[in-house]
């Protein structure tokens, strides 16, 4: 009878002991999950993180810019059926592909960000593209329920193929002066893509516009007060003739012949 | 290089193009198929035949649109060239040939009926005193090219999994 009590009271404290593991070995994986910003509920409205940051590299540790490789260009089709296709090694400008799913919870919070500039705050000349999958694996209506307008959405399965997307939602920024992807990974909160492409912006300094075009900012009315301003500081004022040409003559002086370069 | 297609219209796209085939919904009447092509980032809100983009070109750059017409000008005096121009020459590129005249730019603009269906052809260049360089890229891109006869759009397919 003794030995039984025992050997019962050694079974329960050994139990125990294995129970109070267990517990501490689960207390470890939610601190660690804390610590990468996983949490529960709407990811734009979770209190910012201790880590700023939660981009990871394709090889932990090893990872820099210049490892991510070339970024392929995105084609494939709209939501309502039209063909897109965007390149992202033709501008000076950084280019955010975001992949989402329409059926996805966590990227709810994205599709709404993504598609709201002011909200997202990303800085200037940051071009924002939506990639799902394609029409075989998403329904387009459902995508376009999810869309805009406001930036470009393409469906294309063979794009997340490329960019070997492990799921949703998952981010890629590529530098376009160079067309090579300058960060990739999960997030888990708005807040880190601005973040993300800052720092990126940072690093490589602010050599942009080097290509030369134009200002794509201007419309409407400061656009018309604008060319009001170089007018009258070449001397054209409203009224002027030359803003009345008579023959085609007047608009292009040297048409005929085209002058040689 | 991608390739994309709806509409009818598929394109191979040259290296650094970007471009998109579409249909804007009609308010009023019947709206055809557009494709636009660029070696710059195209914006969406950009009218037919560039109007938006022209002015973000760099000298370097190339646009161009693929406009579709109604059946009805088939036929007509205005779409009787049979087939896409073969290749563009430098001389066909004016910069008298645009819609919106932007200093150091030209254009050049063909109609022609193709598979059945009336089209024109603008594109535009950002710099004309480069047009020795850019226009073997409006020659790639136009000849890459497939015009389809007229079909109705294929509904999507239903999606095996989410």
């Amino acid at each position: 009878m003794v030995a039984l009590v025992i050997v019962s009271t050694f079974v329960v404290l050994m139990l125990g002991i294995l129970v109070a593991g267990l517990l501490r070995s689960h207390a470890d994986i939610l601190r660690a999950l804390h610590d990468l910003g996983a949490g529960v509920g709407d990811p734009s409205t979770a209190p910012a993180a201790a880590a700023p940051v939660t981009f990871t590299p394709p090889v932990p540790g090893l990872g820099t810019a210049s490892e991510l490789g070339i970024a392929p260009a995105i084609a494939g089709i709209t939501p309502t059926g039209d063909a897109r296709a965007v390149a992202v090694d033709n501008s000076d400008d950084f280019t955010l592909l975001g992949f989402l799913s329409s059926g996805c919870t966590g990227c709810a919070a994205f599709w709404d960000a993504l598609q709201d500039p002011g909200r997202l705050a990303l800085p200037d000349r940051t071009r924002v593209v939506i990639v799902t999958k394609g029409p075989d694996r998403e329904i387009p209506a459902e995508v376009q329920a999810k869309a805009t307008g406001r930036v470009p959405v393409v469906m294309s399965t063979e794009a997340w193929l490329d960019y070997q997307v492990p799921g949703s939602p998952f981010f890629v920024l590529v530098d376009g002066a160079t067309g090579r992807k300058v960060g990739q990974g999960v997030a888990s909160q708005v807040g880190q893509l601005t973040e993300l492409v800052r720092r990126a912006e940072h690093d490589r300094g602010h050599a942009g516009g080097s290509r030369g075009r134009g200002e794509a900012s201007l419309a409407g009315p400061a656009r018309e007060a604008a060319a009001d301003d170089i007018l009258a500081a070449a001397g054209i004022h409203p009224g002027d003739p030359s803003l009345y040409p008579q023959t085609l003559d007047d608009v292009f002086p040297h048409r005929n012949p085209v002058p040689a370069e | 290089m991608a390739t994309i297609g709806a509409h009818g219209i598929t394109a191979r796209l040259p290296q650094g193009f970007e471009g998109r085939i579409f249909v804007r919904p009609a308010s009023v009447g019947v709206t055809y198929p557009v494709g636009q092509f660029a070696t710059f980032p195209i914006p969406d809100d950009i009218g037919d035949f560039g109007s938006g983009a022209v002015t973000l070109m760099g000298p370097s750059d190339v646009f161009s649109t693929l406009f579709e017409y109604g059946h009805e000008s088939v036929g007509t005096a205005l779409f009787a060239q049979q087939g896409r121009p073969d290749a563009l020459l430098e001389s066909d590129f004016s910069p008298i040939t645009l819609r919106r005249g932007i200093p150091g730019q030209s254009g050049t603009q063909w109609f022609f009926t193709e598979s059945g269906r009336p089209f024109a052809f603008y594109a535009v260049l950002g710099s004309h005193s480069q047009r020795a360089a850019l226009v073997p890229h409006v020659n790639t891109l136009l000849s890459s090219l497939v015009l389809s006869p007229a079909v109705s759009d294929v509904p999507a397919t239903r999606p095996q999994w989410n």
